[in-house]
Parts: C-alpha cells; structure tokens; sequence
C-alpha cells in the first residue's frame, strides 16, 4: 500500500498516472491534507477502527498541505512508535534548500523535486517504486 | 577665526603700551629714590673721609698740648730750656697739625688722590695763612652765636668741579690758652719775638677763635655715586624689561591658552556633531537595514510562493499534454500532437524561466561569505559538466590555471556556470568552437575574463546585456531566458566588482570581470 499525500487534484491524478505507467500496483491510498494523513495512519477521525496493522510500504508526502503541513506531518512520524520506521518520500515543487534541510532533519528518506517536465517526474516515481516497494526490505511491523 | 577670537579677548597691543607706560613710571620714581639714596650713601662717605683726617688732627692737636707742653714747661722750670726759647715748630699745635696737612696732600698728590684743602680759619689769626675767608668769618661767627650747633656742611662748586664743604668750631678758648693768646706781656718772649703784631693775641676764654675748616673733593665720590646709580638703574630697567616681557608673555599665553581652549571647545563640538550625525546615520542605517530585511523576507516568501504556485499548474499542463498524447496520440493527427509539444515546450522554458528568476533572487540575497576559491578549478569542473551534457560537441576549452580570489565560492560559481555556459551556448554553431577563461592585466589592476568564439553580439547592445530579461538572440537561434547575465552582474557588484562585455557579431565575445 502506498499513502498519497496530496492536496493538488492534479497532481495527484498525475502521480497516480506515474505509478500505473510504471507498473507500480500497490493500492494507493490518498489523503487531502495533513490531517487526513495522521488520522488515517493513526486510525483516528474518519478512519477510525482502521486496522492499524496494515500499514503503507511508503508515504509519499507534499510539503505544502492545507491545515498541518507535510513537514509537521513528518515530524509527527516520526514521533509515533508506530509509524517511527515508516519510509517516507518527500514530494514538492519547492527546490528550496531549507525544505530540503529540514526534511531530511526531521528524517525523510527521500527527498524528491516535481519537476515540470512530466516524463521526469515518471521517471522520477519509476525509480522510487523500484526502490522503496521493490529493493527495499519493509521495516517490521510494529505492535503496539 | 583665530582674528576673531583675539579681538574678543582684549586689544593687546593698547594693553602691553599701558604696561609699558606703568613699568616705566615706577622705573623712574624707583630709579629717583635710588638716586636720592645713593647720593646719600655718597656724601656720608665723603663726610666720613672728612671726619677721619679731622680725627687724626685732633689726635695731634691732643698730642702736643697734653703730652709735649707739659714736658716743655717742666724742662723750663727745672732750667733745661730758656725762659724765652719758643718755636711754633715743635710748640704750636696748629702749625704743627698745618704742616703736617701740607704734607699729607703732597702723599695724596703722590698717590694721584685730589689734595683736601684744611684751613685752621679764624678770625685773628697769629698767622696770617689762618686768615678766614668771608665765609669762614660767617661760620666763626655763627658757631660762637649758637654754641649748639656742632658743625656746618655745603656743597659748593669751585670751577667745574663738586666739593663737600665742612665746618667745625675749633676748640672754645680755655685759660691756658690765655698763656699765647690772652696779652701779649704774658706770653712767652720767644713767641711775642716771633709774633710780633697783634694777631692772635687777646682771645677771650669762652669764644671759638677758628674753624677747621676742611674741602674734600666729590669727584670721586660722584664716580661711585654713578656707578651705583648706573648700576643699579641698569638692573633696575633690565628687571623692569623682564618684568614687561614677562607680562608678555603671560599675556600670549593666555591669548594662546583661550584660543587653545576655543579651539579645543570648536573641536568638541564638531566631534559631538560627527557623533551625532554618525548616531543619526547609524539609526537610519539601522531603519534601513530592518526594512530591507522585511523587504527580503517578503520577497523570500514571495519567491517561494511562486516556486510553488506557478509550477504546479506548469506540472498539471505538461503532465496532461503528456498524458494525452500518450493515451490518446492515436486519436490525434501530426498537428494536433505537434501543438501539444508546443505546449509542453512552453511548459518547460516557463519552468526555466521561474527556477533563473528564484535564482537570481536568491543570489542577489543572503550573505556573502567569503573565502579563497580556485577559479580555474571551478572552470574545470564546469567545462568538464558541459562536455559530458553534450558529448557529440567539439569545443576547445582554454584554461589558465591557478587563478584564485577571494570570494563566495556559491555565488562565483554561478557567476562561472552562466559565463561559460553561455560561451557554451553561443558556440553551438561556430566550427572549432574556443572558450577561454583567464586573466589580463589592464591598468594595474587584474582582469578576469571568459571569451568565447561564437555568435558575439553587437556592441550597440551591450549595455542592455546585463538587464534581467534581455536578450540578443531570437529564443530559437539560442535557447535562454535572458536572467543569467543579470545573476552574474549582481553576484560580481556584490563581491565589489565590475563586469563588461565586448564583442562582435559573428566574431565571439569577452566578459571581463573583477572580483
Ligand atoms: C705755648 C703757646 C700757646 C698756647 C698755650 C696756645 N697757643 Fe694757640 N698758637 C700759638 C702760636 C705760636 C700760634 C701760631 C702758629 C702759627 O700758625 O704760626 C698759635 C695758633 C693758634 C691758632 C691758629 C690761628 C692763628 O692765630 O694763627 C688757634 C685757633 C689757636 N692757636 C688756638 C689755641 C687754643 C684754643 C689754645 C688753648 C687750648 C691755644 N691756642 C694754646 C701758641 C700757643
């Protein structure tokens, strides 16, 4: 399973495009902003009584989200015991080196660039689902 | 200004002239009384040379009637001399004391001192070289009048020359005197044969006879007085004239010390208006600063902003132009697909143009750190990127190494990467392409420069090369967005430096720069 994080419909279809381009079946599940992405990882607000032992292979997470930002989300993360090990993508437009710095601070995995060229963003996608669905071992679940 | 601040001081000129005229009164009433006093001092010196030979003829006088008369008339009674044996040479004391005057002159004359004139004067002289002159009479008289009065003193001229004048009453006659002054019949024969007219006979005891009468010469004495006087009035006048420079001098340096201490008062002044000014400069400085840091932040968050906002909608663009045609391209005619690439060629040169204006806002902020950067190393590295980006490329990099400044190493390397990027570009068409980078001295300064062979452009325009969004060349002769030269002129004005380009059409173009 892969978490969207995306408040921009259009890119959103567009990644969901890139991943189905690239082969990349997972299911996709799709948060609005920053507090759909906790609720639904923390299985609380609308996803509550989630089965919080699926959990995603990787997040995939914008950093200019309405409400919490993708930041404040990352942080939060990563201050979860349980979703402490989970393998998360930054995805922004921001070329930002601060962005960047921080994001790799509060302990993203990745830190990748939308660029306006789509086929490098395929590529892009191509190479993260190679890597974090295919490559890389899943941490291990975490009971809680 | 220093005119300005004497005049307000006091005039000093009329102030030393009243000095003057003040010094050089009481010089003179001082230098009066010193004459007056030195004249004193004169005369009773003389007056004391007077009295010292009068002494010693009184000492005389004593002599021969205390000690040889006796002696005399004793012989005579015992026989040894004759009743009528008299000489004045061994009896008369006034002779005696005459002669011995006389010959105390001829010792002064020997010893080049003026004589001192003597004279026993009286009235009725025995002898008539003791006739009283009429002055001497004058005195006689006076001092037999008032017995009180114990002597006289004049000073009187006698040709051109000063004499202290001294008169003192000879002994007051006594009875024994009688014995040759009373009468005649009494005295010895001896003496009455020798004397033989009335003269000095017939004195009444009680009445002063004679004068001694006695002139000594003032020459000397003036001399000394002069000498004195000349003397101490010389030391007098050179204390007055230090007394006056002195005076003087306080006065210049108090002139001076209140000029110092205007000058010194002027210079606080200014000190405490370049304070001020500075404090005022320092504040708006500080204003200053504040404001364009609000001013960079709002542009900082406007830039990034726009790195969002506008690239969002490019992706949704390129990336549904894409999607269509690789969903739908089969539906689509050669016009309909090349009007997507169009689309998606936009896309990308606007993606282009806002990550050049991010970077020309971002460079032209934040701090300048400066370091020791290796230029030709830096060249390196670009030519050695560029090479690898377009391998089919034949370009003849140039490369003077050991070129080193001091600067910020990000921000000269963007200064580099569009420098020798565009020499880069511009060289896409010409054969044999050559880029240079090196240095130049021009006018003893050090000139970097990038030159290349390629498109050049018209010196016309070269001052509009450096405007952000200039370009020279159509977008399809050479793809670009106009930002990067206007990144390098601010990055190169930021490290302090200039930059200029020349160059020709068809012939390549120079950019010199200095760091
Ligand atoms: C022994 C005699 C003798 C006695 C005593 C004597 N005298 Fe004379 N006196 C003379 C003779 C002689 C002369 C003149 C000498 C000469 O200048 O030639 C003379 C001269 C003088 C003269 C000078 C003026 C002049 O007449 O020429 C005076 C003044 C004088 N006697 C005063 C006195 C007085 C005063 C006494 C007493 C204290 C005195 N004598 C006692 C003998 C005497």
């Amino acid at each position: 399973m892969i978490l969207l994080v995306e408040d921009n419909p259009d890119d959103e279809a567009l990644t969901l495009r890139a991943l189905k381009k690239n082969n990349i079946l997972n299911e996709v599940v799709v948060a609005r902003d920053g507090v759909e992405a906790l609720d639904f990882l923390f299985g609380e607000g609308g996803h509550a009584g989630r089965d919080l032992a699926l959990m995603p292979e990787v997040v995939l997470l914008d950093i200019n989200l309405p409400r919490i930002n993708g930041l404040e989300v990352l942080e939060k993360i990563r201050a979860n015991e349980r979703t402490r090990l989970l393998p998360v993508v930054i995805l922004t437009t921001s070329n930002e080196e601060r962005d960047k710095l921080r994001s790799y601070t509060l302990g993203a995995n990745s830190f990748v660039r939308k660029p306006v060229d789509f086929l490098q963003f395929s590529e892009a996608i191509r190479q993260l689902g190679l890597y974090w669905l295919v490559l890389n071992q899943s941490p291990p679940l975490v009971k809680v | 200004m220093g005119a300005e601040s004497r005049s307000s001081v006091s005039p000093p000129g009329r102030r030393y002239w009243k000095i003057a005229v003040v010094v050089l009164g009481v010089t003179f009433v001082v230098a009066a009384g010193l004459y007056h006093l030195a004249r004193l001092y004169v005369l009773n010196e003389a007056e004391r040379n007077i009295q010292a030979v009068l002494l010693v003829h009184k000492g005389t006088h004593r002599y021969i009637q205390e000690v040889m008369h006796p002696v005399f008339y004793k012989l005579r009674a015992e026989g040894l001399a004759a009743d009528t044996f008299y000489a004045p040479e061994i009896f008369s004391s006034s002779f005696i004391v005459r002669n011995q005057h006389k010959a105390y002159n001829e010792e002064r004359k020997a010893a080049g001192l003026e004589e001192i004139y003597y004279k026993m004067a009286a009235f009725n002289p025995r002898n008539s070289v003791n006739k009283a002159d009429a002055l001497e009479e004058k005195l006689i008289r006076m001092f037999n009048e008032n017995k009180e009065v114990k002597d006289y003193r004049e000073i009187v001229r006698i040709g051109d020359k000063d004499y202290l004048f001294v008169a003192l009453p000879f002994l007051v006659n006594q009875e024994r005197c009688m014995k040759c002054h009373g009468n005649r019949e009494d005295a010895p024969l001896g003496l009455q044969a020798l004397y033989p007219g009335l003269g000095g006979f017939n004195e009444k005891a009680g009445e002063i006879r004679a004068i001694e009468s006695i002139r000594a010469p003032l020459e000397e004495q003036y001399f000394l007085l002069y000498i004195v006087f000349a003397s101490s009035f010389a030391g007098l006048l050179a204390l007055a004239g230090l007394l006056f420079f002195n005076a003087r001098l306080r006065g210049m340096v108090r002139t001076r010390t209140h000029e110092l201490e205007q000058e010194v008062a002027e210079r606080r002044r200014a000190e405490e208006e370049v304070r001020q000014t500075n404090e005022e400069l320092e504040n708006r400085v500080e204003e200053r600063t504040a404001r364009i840091a609000a001013a960079n932040k709002e542009l900082d968050s406007f830039a990034y902003s726009v790195s969002h906002d506008l690239r969002a909608p490019l992706r949704g663009i390129d990336g549904f132009s894409l999607a269509l045609l690789e969903d739908y391209g089969a539906q689509l005619d050669d016009t309909a697909k090349g009007y997507l690439g169009r689309v998606r060629a936009g896309c990308l040169r606007m993606g282009e143009l806002i990550d050049d204006m991010l970077q020309l806002s971002r460079l032209s902020r934040g701090e300048i750190h400066r370091q020791e950067v290796d230029l030709s190393g830096m060249a390196e590295e670009i030519a050695e990127e560029l090479r690898r980006g377009a391998p089919a490329r034949r370009v003849a990099f140039e490369i003077t190494p050991g070129i080193r400044v001091f600067g910020d190493a990000i921000l000269l390397r963007a200064v580099l990467d569009n420098l020798l990027g565009n020499a880069w570009k511009f060289t896409a068409k010409t054969e044999e392409a050559r880029i240079t980078f090196g240095r130049e001295e021009e006018s003893g300064k050090d000139l970097l420069f990038v030159r290349d062979n390629g498109a050049g452009f018209d010196m016309a325009y070269a001052d509009k090369l450096f405007g952000a969004f200039q370009r020279l060349h159509s977008f399809q002769e050479f793809a670009g967005t106009g930002i990067g030269l206007a990144t390098v002129q601010r990055i190169i004005h930021r490290h302090g430096g200039a930059i200029r380009a020349e160059g020709e059409v068809g012939q390549g173009a120079t950019f010199y720069f200095s760091v």
